[in-house]
């Protein structure tokens, strides 16, 4: 009985003085939690993507091409939020300042949805937005992401690949792609 | 024809004033080896590494031993040697800092890239300025050992 009443005592000073902490982090840090597709890999796949896209051809040109955005396929076997990345991307390439982004599919019913609101009664005529005014993107971004991954005992090897691709829409050629590749390696014990 | 010859002496001494005032190089005022320097004296490859180059945090023993410049379009394209002399291999992290032309930052600060260097290898790494009001930039090192 009296051991019992020590044990109890033991577990209640353990749990008393295990605390949990919180505290802010370097968001651009490196983060090595897990091997699996991470920040890091998702920062520095955006950051090379889009400092290489601004030496295209197209868009060094100085016409502040139009380009939309479109689905950047998961071929990992892993859940992996591509639309983060792209929205990476476009986010640099905007900042830039050499390329200019129509609305892609995903937005496009939002887009629809506001010109017709402002089409209704409640607006001003001659300030609400016509239809049959919105441009068409000359080019349009697509990639895709893969991996390979290998696991042995106690070593897991990951290798990521990103391809992104800029296709002219009205001839279809391949105006610039570029790839990224990421090995992780984790080794328990 | 005393003032003849005075006349010849004078050509040929501007001529070789001249010849010795021509750089052997291509750099304008305030570059070196393409990176813009401003009023720093850079007389060689070690100097302008000095100038450009930072550690953070902790401190790596890889160093660069080459930075050079050019432009791609209106953006400063940079090329980086980054030297591991040891017998291990060593693993870093780098990012570039961009600085506009009054010193202040031209871009938000960059995401720390993962390096890996080959023990007694040399890695080179480039980087291009993502915007055209960049005009100058750091190259940081961190260890990751």
């Amino acid at each position: 009985m009296k051991s019992i009443l020590v044990l109890i005592a033991a577990a209640v000073l353990a749990a008393g003085c295990a605390h949990e902490q919180t505290r802010y982090g370097d968001a651009r840090a490196i983060e090595t939690v897990s091997n699996q597709f991470g920040s890091t890999d998702l920062q520095v796949i955006a950051e090379a993507m889009a400092r290489s896209m601004q030496q295209a051809p197209v868009i060094v040109a100085g016409n502040l091409p139009i380009v939309t955005v479109q689905e950047v396929k998961n071929k990992t076997s892993e859940y992996i939020d591509t639309r983060a990345i792209t929205d990476s991307i476009r986010a640099e390439l905007q900042k830039g300042g050499k390329v200019r982004f129509a609305v892609d599919a995903p937005g496009m019913t939002q887009q629809v949805d506001e010109i017709k609101r402002q089409q209704t009664e409640y607006y001003a005529k001659e300030q609400a937005v016509e239809k049959g005014q919105m441009i068409g993107a000359q080019y349009r971004m697509e990639g895709n992401i893969t991996s390979i991954v290998k696991q042995v005992k106690d070593v897991k090897d990951v290798y990521y690949k990103f391809n992104l691709q800029l296709w002219n829409i009205r001839n279809g050629l391949l105006e610039w792609s570029d790839e990224k590749e990421i090995r992780k390696t984790t080794t328990k014990g | 024809m005393k003032a003849v010859w005075t006349m010849v002496a004078l050509l040929a001494a501007v001529f070789v004033a001249a010849g010795c005032a021509t750089k052997k190089g291509f750099e304008q005022p305030g570059f070196a080896f393409g990176c813009p320097v401003g009023e720093a004296k850079v007389g060689s490859m070690d100097d302008l590494v000095k100038v450009k180059t930072a550690s953070e945090g902790r401190r790596t023993t890889i160093q660069a031993t080459e930075v050079r410049c050019t432009k791609s379009g209106d953006l400063l394209k940079i090329d980086a040697n980054l030297n591991n002399d040891s017998s291990s291999t060593k693993r870093i992290a780098y990012k570039f800092r961009w600085i506009d032309r009054e010193g202040m930052r031209a871009w938000e600060e960059e995401t720390w890239k993962p390096l890996l260097i080959y023990n007694n290898s040399n890695m080179m790494i480039n980087a291009v300025a993502p915007t055209s009001k960049a005009v100058d930039f750091r190259l940081i090192l961190m260890s990751q050992e």
